[in-house]
């Protein structure tokens, strides 16, 4: 996992649709074809830290196995974060590539 | 989720901590149950599935851990489980704690207490508007009356001066006066019996010049100021309307009948207005037109030599002090040149009006008599205090020391456990943090208590001094950042150190520890700096009381024992004043003193215009023939007294003869001489005879003859010698004299129960409005002396003892861990004695240091308390000698006993030990 970019992922991947914890592992770790894998140490801190800066909020519903589950949901204000750290990678992205290929 | 609403939810959480924790739980088991139904989805069995799930989740707890830690309010936890380990720790270890404690409590209260006094009398500001902006004319150094136009600064001032400046200057926005004494007289309220009431007189713009408004009514105005007599009206003190009014809005319209004049309470001023001056708080103010009728004997509203107001004035804005300052001087020469001298002034008065000249000082914080006597004292004390509360930090400092070398277990489980070195030195510094504040919560509690009590000490007197004491937000600020201090002066290093280990031996380690941190550089230096302070504290306190000593053995010159004073109050009587009938009051005074004469046990009586450090009356004196030498021009202390005087007070005739019946209002006027004044007078020959007058004229009309020499004695203070002085009869200077001394023997006590009777039947309206003894007058002229000798001495005692108590720990420590090594030396022989000297050569190498520190210290600074010893060197060798054998014997006895219990250990059992 890239440095600070788990943040990023996370709300990319709740702005497809509200998702439980597990979910979001799966779902990064499946786009990614294995290379990013989120262990829980790390994914459930950073949904706590988003949660309280207000980027997701998180509801109790139903899984498909008919069992409760935390779902989170991207809020405004984390979507305008998305935008504003989608962003900022990728002109940093643009920039390294400069960078390697000159 | 804004910050407000982010702390409320983790308020919320830390309430409902288990709530939050199950519902952790539940999504912890739904992650894995997603986790292995996605794992069973894709082929693994049921089992394997569950398996895979739990080595991908790893610890649970950790996980737990890290979304707490994720959040604010996991600190705000830490914090409060650091607080309950470090209770449970304190409670454990009750002798460090209770040590601990109190010498915080007293270091700390010491502290708060001084600083309350130094906050109150030196640094508040006045409760008026903008008081940075106030000015007082001169130094407020002189309080009374004077007549003499002094040549150079002028500290007081007439009524007319004050109306003709306000009146032209454009420095100020507004200019007021008050009167420099204040008037303790007896009013009846509305119709009620007399009590006694404190006056301010102040002119008509002094509540517009601070911006005090009225609470109810209105405050005196410029139109109650204006032609003598012609303001009988009273403002009074909020406190004052509490007591006798209970707040009643009606009390406003009614009358008080003063000195036989009634005044209409107009208003009450703002609460929490106490007036200008800080100690002395009036229960009226009231016009200064209306002076006569207040102090029937003074004339200053007409007479402009009669200087006894002090004037304040309000800076307009953007003039600055400086700029205020020449404007005021130049307008104060062109009024002295205009109104103070005639057309053709002399050389000499010219001269005076070239140097005459008013200072500027800030009132910001008012005036203060207080302040001027306190300042050097309180700032002493403010010192010792602080080096006091210093040396209970170094020795906290060092049981913490010796508590963490006995914790490095503990530290070492945690630590090893993975408590990080940040959180185990946070949990130290919030213990003691814990200790700081419990000492500070008691310590103000003391201050609170104590304050009051030494300035009561400080000023005895039957009634408390009026300054506000309550601690407010300076004093709980100061505290505070005391106790932060504290803390972090005591908590800091020995934190610092005990987490600062090798684990592996650390964990190794029996009980006890590491060998090299008692014996560290560290407790050793905290040991040598307590020590030093120590003699510090000890020779300033043994300095004071020597000064003490030397003051009260001072031979007073009159005989202190056996003479009660009684002050008599005469303004409800409504004596003649300034007419042939004020002869009466003499004639009244002798009625009182012929009778008390003849109770049993009198020896003598006599009224007097003073006694001893009550007030004086000074002028310079001119004999005919005798010219004037640097000697014999200062001022002479005057005293009217009636004729047992000399003989109630002991002071015996040495030429010449005392007062008798023959001195009259008619007979020649006749005065009895010191013998200062007839020596420096008469340097050769007896000064009995002669005549002088009062003031620099010698064709002044009214010539004194000297009748008699009487011994010396002590006027105004103790420390004051070489005064002249002159009595006269109180038959050639009428009045009412309210000082009535009894010498007596015998038991006091129905002596002056008939002495009261005596006096209510000669005028039922003189009161008795004090009693007390010529012994005690003497005592309270050096209570000031007296507090800072106790003050110091149970402070310096209290540092001493606080080194010792460090050194004994520290030895304690060092002969349990070498309880070993003793054993060892005593199998193999050795002797007690040398055993002794092993232990003890630690410590007198300490004390050695500490001395060699601490006596060039004291010596150098005792120059500080010059002004504050009476006939005494700073550098005073005895004094420097007795306060080291005591430190030294003191630190020698600590260390002493537990080197003495290490001689007696068994050697069996020294072995044994691990």
């Amino acid at each position: 996992m890239i440095q600070g970019t788990l943040d990023m992922l996370i709300l990319k991947t709740l702005a497809l649709e509200p998702m439980h914890g597990y979910g979001v592992a799966l779902r990064i770790e499946q786009i990614s074809d294995g290379v990013f894998r989120v262990n829980p140490g790390s994914l459930l801190p950073a949904l706590s830290r988003m949660e309280r800066a207000g980027r997701v909020k998180s509801e109790w519903r139903a899984t498909e196995n008919n069992r409760r589950a935390k779902y989170y949901l991207l809020t405004a204000k984390g979507r305008k974060a998305l935008t504003a750290e989608t962003e900022q990678w990728q002109r940093q992205i643009a920039a390294i590539s400069r960078i390697l290929e000159a | 989720m804004n910050v407000l609403q982010n702390l409320i939810t983790g308020l919320k959480s830390l309430i409902q901590k288990p709530r939050i924790d199950s519902e952790l739980d539940e999504e912890l088991d739904s992650y894995m149950a997603a986790s292995a139904a996605h794992k069973q989805h894709s082929g693994m069995s049921p089992e394997a599935a569950t398996r895979a799930a739990k080595i991908e989740m790893g610890s649970r707890n950790s996980v737990k851990h890290q979304v707490w830690s994720s959040r604010w309010e996991s600190f705000a936890d830490n914090f409060l489980q650091d607080v309950r380990l470090g209770v449970r720790g304190l409670i454990k270890s009750p002798g460090f704690t209770s040590v601990a404690l109190l010498s915080l409590t007293l270091g700390i209260g010491a502290n708060t207490a001084i600083f309350t006094l130094m906050n109150a009398i030196m640094l508040r500001p006045l409760p008026v508007q903008n008081p940075q902006q106030l000015v007082l004319f001169g130094d407020g150094r002189a309080e009374g009356s004077t007549n003499d136009l002094p040549d150079g600064t002028w500290r007081l001032f007439s009524y007319p001066f004050f109306r003709e400046f306000s009146s032209k200057t454009d420095a100020f926005s507004g200019v007021a006066a008050i009167n420099s004494m204040p008037f303790g007289l007896y009013a009846s309220v509305a119709g009620n019996a007399l009590e006694p009431v404190n006056i301010d007189l102040v002119s008509g713009s002094y509540f517009s010049v601070l911006g005090v408004p009225p609470f109810l009514g209105r405050t005196i105005s410029t139109a109650d100021d204006q032609a003598p007599g012609g303001g009988p009206v009273v403002v009074a003190n909020y406190a004052w309307f509490q007591r006798k009014f209970n707040g009643d809005p009606a009390a406003v319209g009614k009358l008080i009948r003063i000195q036989s004049h009634d005044y209409t309470l107009i208003g009450v001023a703002q609460p929490g207005f106490f007036g200008t001056n800080v100690g002395r708080s009036p229960d009226l103010w009231i016009p200064l037109s209306m002076e006569k009728e207040i102090s029937p004997g003074w004339n200053g509203i007409g007479d402009k030599f009669f200087q006894s107001l002090d004037i304040l004035a309000r800076l307009k804005p953007g003039v600055s002090t400086p700029q205020a300052s020449a404007s005021t001087n130049l307008l104060f020469k062109q009024i002295l040149r205009s109104d103070y001298v005639g057309a053709n002034p002399s050389q000499k008065e010219l001269a005076s009006i070239q140097h005459a000249n008013i200072e500027l000082t800030s009132a910001a914080n008012g005036l203060s008599g207080l302040r001027l006597t306190f300042s050097l004292p309180l700032k002493i004390l403010m010192t010792i205090v602080g080096l006091v509360l210093l040396i209970a930090c170094a020795n906290i400092a060092n049981m913490l020391l010796a508590r963490g070398v006995t914790r490095a277990r503990e530290v070492a489980v945690r630590m090893a456990l993975g408590a990080s070195r940040r959180r185990i030195v946070l949990q130290l510094l919030t213990e003691s943090s814990l200790i700081a504040f419990t000492g500070a919560a008691l310590g103000i509690t003391l201050a609170w208590k104590a304050s009051p009590i030494l300035l009561h000490m400080a000023m005895p007197g039957p009634a408390p001094v009026p300054v506000n004491l309550t601690p407010d937000l300076p004093v709980l600020a100061f505290t505070l950042a005391l106790t932060v201090l504290t803390a972090l002066l005591f908590g800091t290093l020995p934190a610092l150190k005990a987490t600062r280990l090798a684990l592996t031996p650390a964990l190794k380690e029996g009980r006890g520890g590491g060998t090299a941190s008692t014996r560290s550089i560290l407790a050793q230096s905290l040991i040598v700096g307590q020590i030093a302070l120590s003699v510090l504290l000890l020779a300033s306190a043994g300095l004071f009381l020597r000064s003490l000593t030397n003051l009260t053995s001072i031979d007073t010159g009159f005989n202190k024992q056996n003479a009660l004073l009684f002050s008599l109050d005469a303004s409800a009587a409504n004596l003649p004043h300034g007419s042939p009938e004020e002869i009466r009051s003499v004639q009244l005074q002798e009625q009182i003193e012929s009778r008390v004469l003849a109770i049993p046990g009198v020896q003598s009586d006599s009224f007097s215009l003073f006694t001893f450090n009550n007030g004086s009356w000074t002028e310079n004196a001119t004999f005919q023939g005798i010219p004037n030498t640097p000697e014999n021009r200062h001022d002479v202390f005057l005293n009217n007294v009636g004729n047992g005087y000399f003989a109630t007070m002991g002071l015996t005739i040495q030429a010449g003869r005392e007062f008798s019946s023959h001195d009259t209002q008619t007979s020649p006027k006749v005065a009895v001489i010191n013998q200062t004044m007839a020596h420096l007078f008469f340097p050769d020959g007896s000064a009995v005879g002669h005549h002088f007058v009062l003031g620099d004229d010698p064709a002044d009309p009214e010539e004194i003859e000297v009748i008699g020499i009487v011994k010396d004695a002590k006027y105004t203070s103790l420390g004051r010698s070489g005064q002249m002085a002159a009595y006269f009869p109180c038959t050639q200077r009428v009045g009412f004299y309210g000082n009535f001394t009894v010498r007596y023997a015998g038991d006091p006590g129905p002596i002056i129960t008939a002495v009261r009777q005596i006096v209510a039947q000669a005028n039922p309206n003189i009161l008795v409005s004090g009693v007390s003894t010529l012994k005690e007058q003497v005592a309270n002229s050096i209570a000031t002396q007296s507090l800072i000798a106790q003050l110091s001495a149970f402070f310096g005692s209290l540092a001493v003892f606080l080194a010792c108590l460090g050194i004994y720990g520290l030895m304690s420590y060092s002969v349990v861990r070498r309880t070993n090594e003793i054993g060892i030396r005593r199998a193999l022989g050795a002797q007690t004695r040398t055993l002794l000297w092993m232990i003890l050569r630690e410590s007198v190498i300490l004390l050695a240091f500490g001395l060699a520190l601490g006596m060039p210290i004291a010596l150098a600074s005792a120059g500080i308390l010059t002004k504050l010893l009476y006939q005494l060197s700073p550098t005073d060798p005895w004094t420097f000698a007795t306060c080291a054998v005591i430190v030294a014997a003191m630190t020698l006895l600590a260390a002493w006993l537990p080197a003495r219990r290490a001689t007696k250990v068994d050697p069996i059992v020294a072995l044994r030990c691990d």
